[in-house]
């Protein structure tokens, strides 16, 4: 067994919270960022989804991932740059005290939904919990654009 | 009209929800709240994690009979690489609880949440939570520990924090164990490992350790009484437990 079930499971379970909330028909795409230094194994976790999504209501649902490099900070001579997951020295001065200023993140970026009937944006139920964190970016879709 | 059946309906619309939230946030929550529960009680957690067999139960065993006289420890035992590791830990006169895993390989906060309502937390000064032998899937999930240890047996490879940079960059501590088996081999390179570690940019110490035939483990004993010391000098947190979570 491997990690990546219990992540896609999380995933499963907030994405369908999302829809929930949503009033949504179905879950068309989910976007998800992965750090090569979040311990994460994107084709691992795009198995996990293929499998596991079936029977909620991101069964047909598209996983989007999008993966990001790492990327680190020298203590010592304050340089930015990238870097190798195994290699975080700075690439100036050779500082090995570094900090990692990107690379480590495992989000859920955003999902997209299929709203069952026609609810105008403004009707739509609130957004709930950590409300900062949650918008709504409506996308004009023209007719047939979801057929 | 919708397009796909020509009736009044408008076609569907879709919307997308920025999100931008962890996916471990509810893992995440979990550990904070076994946090307050260890804070409320002074007691200091220590999550040791390794490969199966790097020697976590033995240097728990050397650990507790070096110990147990000044100080109160209990041993959550998550590792299913053999059965009896809290039989081994009980041995020695302390409380041992085995979390069973099934077939997961790694523990989460939910599941030390139930142990730990299991254990006299009140009474305790140390708890060590053994993970599951695994090197690359504990080291993404909080538990709520204080410190992370990861153990390295001279038995491995010495390059095995540039395999596994997660979990190793994630330890606020890496013990180098079974150095009594240095002598006996010759294609481990402690000083290989330490750099393959600093090349992890987090300047995590490495130290020493042999809890079988000459057993050393001064450095690790002095380890854990500083970070004992820290955390008796620790600010006791207000006892605030979300409520939502005590289900
Ligand atoms: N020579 C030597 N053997 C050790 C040492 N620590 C553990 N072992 C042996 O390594 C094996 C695995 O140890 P164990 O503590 O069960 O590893 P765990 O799976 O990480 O808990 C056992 O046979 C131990 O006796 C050590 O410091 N020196
Ligand atoms: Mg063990
Ligand atoms: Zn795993
Ligand atoms: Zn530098």
């Amino acid at each position: 067994m491997m990690h990546e079930l219990s992540i896609c499971q999380a995933l499963l379970i907030r994405v369908a919270e999302i829809a929930a909330v949503n009033g949504a028909a179905a879950v068309e795409r989910v976007t998800i960022e992965i750090g090569a230094l979040a311990g994460v194994d994107p084709a691992l976790l795009t198995a996990a989804f293929a499998v596991m999504r079936a029977g909620s209501c991101a069964a047909t649902a598209a996983l989007r991932i999008e993966s990001t490099g790492v990327r680190i900070e020298c203590l010592a001579c304050g340089t930015e740059s990238p870097a190798a997951p195994n290699r975080l020295i700075c690439t100036q001065c050779g500082g090995y005290r570094t900090r990692v200023v990107a690379g480590e993140d495992l989000r859920l970026r955003d999902v997209e939904l299929r709203l069952a009937g026609l609810p105008e944006l403004a009707q739509l139920p609130p957004v709930p919990e950590p409300s900062g964190l949650l918008r709504r970016r409506a996308r004009a879709s023209g007719p047939g654009a979801t057929a | 009209m919708c397009n796909t059946c020509g009736c009044a309906m408008k076609p569907a619309d879709t919307v997308t929800i920025d999100v931008l939230q962890g996916l471990l946030a509810a893992n995440d929550r979990a550990a904070a709240h076994n946090r307050e529960h260890f804070d409320r009680h002074r007691v200091l957690v220590v999550n040791l994690m390794s490969s199966p067999g790097a020697g976590k139960t033995a240097l728990l065993e050397a650990t507790i009979v070096a110990l147990r006289e000044r100080y109160r420890i209990a041993v959550i035992e998550g590792d299913l690489e053999t059965d009896n590791d809290a039989a081994r830990i009980r041995a020695h006169g302390v409380p041992a609880l085995q979390i069973t895993t099934g077939s997961a390989c790694h523990l989460d906060a939910q599941l030390v949440h139930a142990a730990l309502h299991e254990l006299p937390l009140a009474g305790l000064d140390l708890l060590f939570i053994e993970n599951v032998g695994n090197l690359v899937c504990p080291a993404g999930f909080d538990l709520g520990q204080h410190r992370n240890v990861t153990l390295l047996s001279v038995t491995e490879g010495d390059d095995k924090p540039a395999k596994y940079p997660v979990i190793f960059r994630a330890s606020d501590l890496v013990v180098l164990s079974k150095t009594d088996l240095l002598d006996v081999l010759d294609d481990f390179d402690p000083a290989r490992a330490a750099t393959a570690l600093r090349a992890l940019g987090g300047g995590v110490p490495m130290i020493h350790t042999a809890a079988r035939r000459a057993p050393a483990l001064g450095e690790w004993l002095h380890w854990l009484e500083c970070e004992l010391r820290a955390r008796r000098a620790a600010p006791l947190r207000a006892p605030r437990v979300d409520a939502m979570m005590e289900a």
